[in-house]
């Protein structure tokens, strides 16, 4: 039957087939193959850089990436430690004065040696009113910069400021470089290992050698930092080959997956994003160190940490990590234990009713990629008769409401903690917002004393037996529940050798990882 | 035919007032600030203050409107608060993109619907009717969120046949294309199918069957065009469904179009952005139909437009 229709239809198959091929044909199709220019790699982030100049740029993608391409006068070790950078050598005459020796011969890309010109000149222009740049409150504590000659810089402050080695981390910019305002499509360029030498927003940033700095054989000559928003589709590109590098954008549920693959390797390190449960101490019930603790108590973090993360993150005792200098690991923890919980809870005189409730009702705040945490928590925190409301919001209308002390318990994580100075931001009552970023309205003079002496102490003994017990206080008083240290994923084409990670999660090793195999890296530079 | 044209646009005048006038509102009522996601939670407070004024956005809300709706009366969309830039020329150097996804998947949507709803609307009930309408089922439910993937899995990945992301040649149009039309396709199918069905049963049909037409010519020659009328109303109907199946597609694709705009400027809080954007969309939708109407007149000579 079948073979009797298809000799009487030949003629008409015939002409389907060679309409089909055509299509084919003009699609392109075939044996696809991605062209790849030799010495590019390719890495996928999710968000545009919201600037491209370091002079204001404040989110964790324009800061990653901006750190390729420009330098600063300091810069953090692995420990969160300040190391010279563009500074050969830093002396501090006074506890309110630095003095920064600059290297020499030191060149942006365009040939121009960077001078202490320069540098004063990147202050200048992130301090003047017109330039409206956020990171202008970062260093108010600056009350002078001055250049003796081309090659030192002078800050003074106008009090002691212990973190203020961290005024030295802006990225220096060559003087002359103009606001980026209309019609200066351009980014500005650096001393970094890297130039961007093309941008397109939601699209890519494409950066290519400085020709000015030295880089090792192999090593790439040019970077694309490919703007992926879905998390799916980022997989997938690594899957096929297409990018070479995703660093903590990956869904811990496909890993394993990733990982399957020969080509691809995925390395976990310790990471020092710390995530929290905080609370609203304007509501009275959450002003009972009774109840936090019984919400530390109710949460299995082992479990979550081994079954939701799979492993990727550490049990967190506090927001400093075990790798930065100030950590002090002898706190009280609160590992799971329903059973206090409940003693707690009645001893605040929250009884439990037939229904096992307690009449504690909070709502919960959170993001679309935070809510599956969200329905962990509230089901943890129902055993023990607490009520957990989510209510799930846009990031920007969450982002307005926690900024405005709208919600009851939220998470959220702070990335790139390098000094304990940070305690400060938080957990002083006198960093509110719009004044700082304690958006849970946590007052405790104590705490106040504590980081206001560790901000003022300069010798690093002194701010260390400070810090140890400012995160001792926050243990007991629990502003925040601390959740765990988020390691750090990044999933790799095999052909990138030697990526050193960062605690951070810093791309700044990009730059010194070479490649292996066809189409590798380009000869070194003179 | 040219005064229902001319009248069609000037219609358009109420419909963009009405399309601006809410979007403003809605953008401007939902909680969020555009210079607090520009600037950092970290900026100085002299600095957000600072930055509200010159963007105008500390000045009572009404008066923002005015200065928005008299802006749009001289064609000027405004300035993109994070991007910097005119929002026209944004909106300009997006769209053709937007057009070019839609266009295609529309092509892909009426290339699958054709021969699917005639080969189930020429023999209900029969094997080709259940598998077509199979396919329809399938392409109605499975959302774009996860069609998308799944044609990158099979064709980029398995296959290797064509690119996962990004706009380039014709090769990377196919899966976005076909991850927009399925849907639409589906829906066509089966009108298409409906459509034959009740024509097969009207008197001209059997006059032609009578006449001693066959039963495929007496469909192809007079069933098929009766049946199209209603298709090309749906066409022109579906377009709203097809220009938001490319927000998805374009963010799943790393497709630079309008709604890959539309939802950065969302998260943004860029309200210019998202007042242009939703406005293209809604003109787009109404000369859409406009041309819809035409089209139809011209399909079935019955329908005169005046």
């Amino acid at each position: 039957m079948l073979t009797v229709w298809i000799s009487e239809n030949t003629a008409r198959l015939r002409l389907v087939a060679q309409i089909a091929a055509a299509l084919v044909a003009l699609a392109g199709c075939g044996r696809y193959r991605t062209d790849r220019s030799p010495g590019t790699i390719q890495v996928d982030i999710e968000t545009s850089p919201t600037s491209t100049d370091p002079r204001f740029a404040t989110d964790a993608t324009s800061s990653r990436i901006n750190e390729l391409i420009f330098d600063s006068l300091v810069k953090t070790d692995r420990n969160g430690q300040f190391v010279g950078h563009l500074a050969d050598r830093i002396e501090r005459p006074s506890p309110t004065e630095i003095v920064f020796h600059l290297k020499h011969g030191v060149r942006f890309s365009d040939g121009r040696e960077l001078t202490a010109a320069d540098v004063i000149f990147t202050y200048d222009s992130i301090l003047a009113p017109e330039s409206m740049s956020a990171k202008r409150a970062g260093i108010e504590e600056l009350k002078s910069i001055d250049a003796p000659d081309d090659y030192t810089v002078v800050m003074t402050t106008a009090h002691p400021y212990a973190p203020a080695l961290e005024l030295a981390t802006e990225g220096i910019v060559p003087a002359g470089t103009p606001l980026p305002s209309k019609g200066i499509a351009a980014a500005p360029i650096g001393s970094g290992p890297f130039q961007m030498v093309g941008y397109a927003r939601d699209e890519a940033a494409q950066l290519e050698r400085n020709p000015y700095c030295i880089y090792p054989s192999g090593a790439p000559r040019s970077i694309l930092f490919k703007i992926v928003p879905d998390p799916t589709v980022r997989a997938l590109e690594l899957a096929e080959g297409v990018c070479d590098f995703s660093g903590n954008n990956i869904e811990y549920d496909v890993l394993p997956w990733l990982g399957s693959h020969q080509f691809l390797e995925v390395s976990k390190t310790p990471g020092t994003t710390y995530k929290y449960l905080s609370f609203n101490f304007r509501d009275p019930r959450l002003r009972d160190v009774r109840v936090r603790r019984a919400i530390a108590y109710a949460i299995d973090r082992n479990t979550i940490v081994n079954t939701i993360l799979r492993g990727t993150a550490r049990i967190a005792t506090g927001m400093l990590s075990p790798e930065n200098w100030a950590y002090d690991g002898n706190v009280t923890t609160y590992s799971y234990d329903p059973k206090k919980a409940r003693q707690l809870l009645d001893q605040a005189r929250y009884t439990a009713g037939s229904n096992g409730m307690r009449g504690l009702r909070f709502e919960y705040k959170t993001t679309p990629e935070g809510a599956r945490l969200g329905e962990v928590f509230q089901a943890m925190l129902q055993r023990v008769g607490i009520e957990l409301t989510i209510r799930t919001l846009d990031f920007a209308t969450y982002y307005a409401d926690i900024q405005a002390g709208s919600f009851d318990l939220t998470s959220l994580q702070w990335v790139g903690i390098n000094d304990p100075n940070s305690y400060c931001m938080v957990f002083d009552s006198k960093k509110t917002p719009p004044h700082g970023q304690n958006r849970g309205y946590y007052s405790n003079p104590a705490m106040d004393r504590l980081v206001e002496a560790g901000m003022s102490t300069v010798d690093p003994e002194a701010r260390k037996e400070i810090y140890g017990q400012v995160q001792q206080l926050a243990a007991e008083e629990l502003p925040y529940v601390s959740l765990w240290w988020v390691d750090n994923v990044a999933v790799m084409n095999r052909r990138l050798v030697g990526f050193d990670a960062y605690p951070n999660g810093s791309f700044r090793s990009l730059a010194t990882v070479t490649l292996s195999g066809p189409g590798g890296g380009g000869e070194p530079s003179q | 035919m040219i005064n229902y044209g001319v009248r069609r646009l000037l219609a358009l005048v109420p419909v963009a007032l009405g399309v601006a006038t809410l979007t403003f509102a809605i953008i401007h009522l939902v909680p969020g600030d555009p210079v607090v996601a520009m600037l950092g939670e970290t900026a100085a407070p002299a600095n957000i203050v600072g930055m509200r004024h010159q963007l105008g956005l500390d000045r009572p809300l009404l008066e923002q409107y005015a200065a928005y709706l008299g802006g749009l009366a001289v064609g000027d969309l405004g300035e993109s608060i994070s991007y910097r830039k005119p929002v026209s020329r944004l909106i300009a150097e997006r769209f053709p993109a937007t057009i070019e996804l839609a266009a295609a998947g529309m092509l892909v949507a009426v290339f699958l619907a054709f021969p699917l709803g005639i080969i189930a609307g020429s023999n209900p009930g029969g094997a080709g009717d259940l598998g077509a309408m199979g396919f329809a089922i399938v392409g109605i439910s499975i959302p774009h969120i996860y069609l998308g993937p799944l044609l990158m899995i099979l064709f980029s990945l398995d296959l290797r046949w064509l690119p996962l992301t990004g706009r380039g040649g014709l090769e990377h149009l196919v899966l976005p294309a076909v991850t927009v039309g399925t849907a639409l396709a589906a829906i066509l199918a089966r009108m298409l199918r409906q459509s034959l069905i009740r024509v097969r049963e009207s008197d001209y049909m059997r006059t032609a069957l009578s006449k001693g037409l066959s039963a495929r010519a007496a469909l192809v020659r007079h069933g098929l065009k009766n049946a199209l009328t209603s298709v090309v109303t749906i066409i022109g109907l579906q377009m709203g469904a097809l220009l938001s199946g490319t927000l998805i597609t374009e963010m799943i694709f790393s497709w630079p179009g309008i709604g890959r705009l539309l939802i950065s400027a969302i998260g943004a809080r860029d309200y210019p952005v998202v007042e242009g954007c939703v406005l293209t969309f809604a003109i787009t939708y109404v000369i859409v139909n406009m041309a819809t109407d035409l089209v139809y007149a011209i399909v079935d000579p019955r329908v005169r437009i005046s």
